[in-house]
């Protein structure tokens, strides 16, 4: 380093990266020589007040993008063409009734009373079956099924339900892929139903999040969750498999731990022989008791088949600093340990879903 | 003494990161509230998205330093900080505050809560736009070089790119210059 250049120095001594050598050259250089230690202390304080200056205007510039986000109408229903049939449906069995209703005032001067229990029963039936459109209709709009999502779908992953009441854990970068953008979650259940989710908690150094659906009284199927999540680290080789979601049908996996570390030995991660792709993150890394031994979160160079997990000890310790109203009750007993691989898997499917991240 | 809960820390250090989850969560928590004081207390729409973007913008300053300490909670604090620079803007524009409607939540001296924190607020305000000034004056191609650099976040690769220089080396070299540059605009606007 050309230690002549004030700003250089400046620079590395900001950031830390000034050797124990060079620090105590510059000290004794700033005790002996007063021009230099006014012209360091000012470099010091532009550098850090530019920092200061540009990480507020970046925040300012979030905060007007919130708020524009925020004045947008809460919610637009889009009235896709898929609805326009039941609408239109609703709409006439509508108007029918409306007209038979009209006929029945109208012809009740000379009403025939065998005509009137018909005409009534069909009006019922009319009515019913309007309710019913209706209900579908509102089911459709408001409750469940293809609740189309905002707009075009920005990314997708693979989570994996925590407990059965709608809190699941996928990989942290699917939810915020660190552009900034506060997006929209759905996860898309095995009937096909969209549901919105939020998220509760999240580490971005282990790359983890936990979500809940908001739907009330959401279950991703009956009973609890049928696997438990498992701290301890697997041994070398173990045989592994994951389930997940790359398109929109769930895609079977296997392979092997091949080293207790993860990436750049990372020891919160595994390293996996296992082909995995885009769409996975999220997946559950599975052992041949059904014991869900951590997540899916990235991937290896292309032309390897690398995979890295993050065990699920990251996992539990998310669980355990949840935010206070919040707390998640992991289910203790594991009912995969005597099933065969397919039945796992078939009971796994259930409990696995893709995370689709809207833009708003 | 209030202690903010584990949660509330760790969403007030992703806030102090600029972290864009963080942010919108607290937003989405806390403006509806204030923003209905403020409609009630005679602000519009515009101003009052202003006044509480304002109040995060102390509290994003606040939670920079490590040691920052809140004795009350993000919402508390946010509300009294946002009422304090409504009834400062009131004042500036001479105009008398409405009624007060709900001051629960308030400490005891409520509305003149953290005027430290405010005071702070405006020093720094003011040496930012000296700064920003000082930017302006350092004339072409500095002035962009350092806010590509500073504001926008970009690396010297990209700023050797966009500027046209051969490698990041020769970029940082001529970041170097302007730095030289405005420092001795700066210190020299500053002791005027």
């Amino acid at each position: 380093m050309n230690t002549n250049n004030v700003w250089e120095l400046a620079e590395a001594y900001l950031a830390g990266t000034l050797t124990a050598a060079q620090d105590a050259e510059l000290r004794s250089r700033k005790e002996t020589d007063e021009v230099f230690a006014a012209e360091f202390n000012d470099s010091i304080n532009l550098i850090n007040s530019l920092h200061g200056a540009g990480k507020q205007k970046r925040f300012r510039n979030m905060l007007q993008d919130i708020q524009l986000q925020q004045a947008k109408p809460k919610r637009i229903i889009n009235f896709t063409p898929a609805f326009w049939r039941t609408a239109a449906v609703a709409a006439t069995v509508a108007l029918v009734t409306s007209l038979i209703n009209y006929s029945i005032i109208n012809g009740s001067a000379k009403r025939n009373n065998a005509d009137y229990t018909v005409i009534s029963k069909q009006v019922n039936a009319i009515a019913n079956n309007q309710k019913n459109l209706n209900k579908i209709v509102q089911d459709s709009l408001l409750n469940k099924k293809p609740v189309a999502p905002p707009s075009d779908v920005r990314r997708t992953g693979t989570g994996v339900a925590l407990t059965n009441d709608g809190y699941f854990v996928t990989a942290y970068h699917v939810i915020n892929d660190g552009n900034g953008d506060g997006d929209s979650v759905y996860i898309q259940a095995n009937d096909g139903a969209y549901y919105k989710a939020f998220m509760v908690n999240y580490n971005v150094e282990s790359d983890l999040a936990i979500l809940k659906v908001e739907k009330k009284n959401f279950q991703f199927n009956k009973g609890e969750v049928p696997y438990t999540f498992v701290g301890t680290k697997a041994a070398l080789g173990a045989q592994v498999y994951t389930v997940g979601y790359p398109k929109d049908d769930v895609v079977y996996s296997e392979g092997y731990v091949s080293s207790r570390n993860g990436y750049h030995g990372n020891k919160n991660q595994y390293t996996l022989e296992l082909p995995a792709g885009h769409g996975q993150s999220g997946s559950p890394l599975v052992d041949a008791h059904g014991n869900i031994l951590g997540i899916l979160t990235a991937i290896g160079k292309a032309g390897e088949s690398n995979t890295y997990a993050v065990g699920s000890e990251e996992v539990i310790d998310l669980i355990d600093n949840m935010p206070a109203g919040k707390k998640i009750k992991l289910p203790k007993g594991n009912k995969l340990g005597r099933l065969g691989r397919e039945d796992q898997i078939s009971r796994m499917e259930n409990y696995t879903f893709s995370v689709k991240v809207y833009k708003k | 003494m209030y202690n903010a809960t584990n949660s509330e820390q760790q969403l007030l250090k992703a806030l102090a990161k600029g972290d864009r989850v963080a942010t919108e969560t607290i937003y989405k928590q806390q403006y509806p509230i204030i923003k209905s004081w403020l409609l009630k207390n005679g602000s519009s729409d515009d101003d009052a998205a202003d006044i509480f973007q304002e109040s995060m913008v102390v509290l994003f300053g606040k939670v920079q330093s490590a040691d920052f300490t809140l004795t009350c909670a993000v919402g508390t604090y946010l509300f009294s900080i946002s009422k304090n620079l409504w009834f400062k803007r009131l004042q500036q524009q001479q105009r008398e505050p409405g009624r007060l409607y709900d001051n629960s939540g308030d400490d005891e001296d409520g509305g003149i809560a953290y005027e430290e924190d405010l005071n702070i607020h405006h020093e720094r305000e003011a040496h930012f736009n000296q700064l920003n000034s000082a930017l302006d004056q350092i004339g072409e191609p500095c002035r962009s070089l350092l806010q590509a650099f500073y504001h926008k976040d970009k690396s010297m690769q990209e700023i050797a790119a966009d500027f046209g220089y051969t490698n990041p080396e020769n970029a940082k070299t001529q970041k170097y210059k302007c730095l030289t540059r405005l420092r001795k605009l700066f210190y020299t606007v500053q002791a005027k």
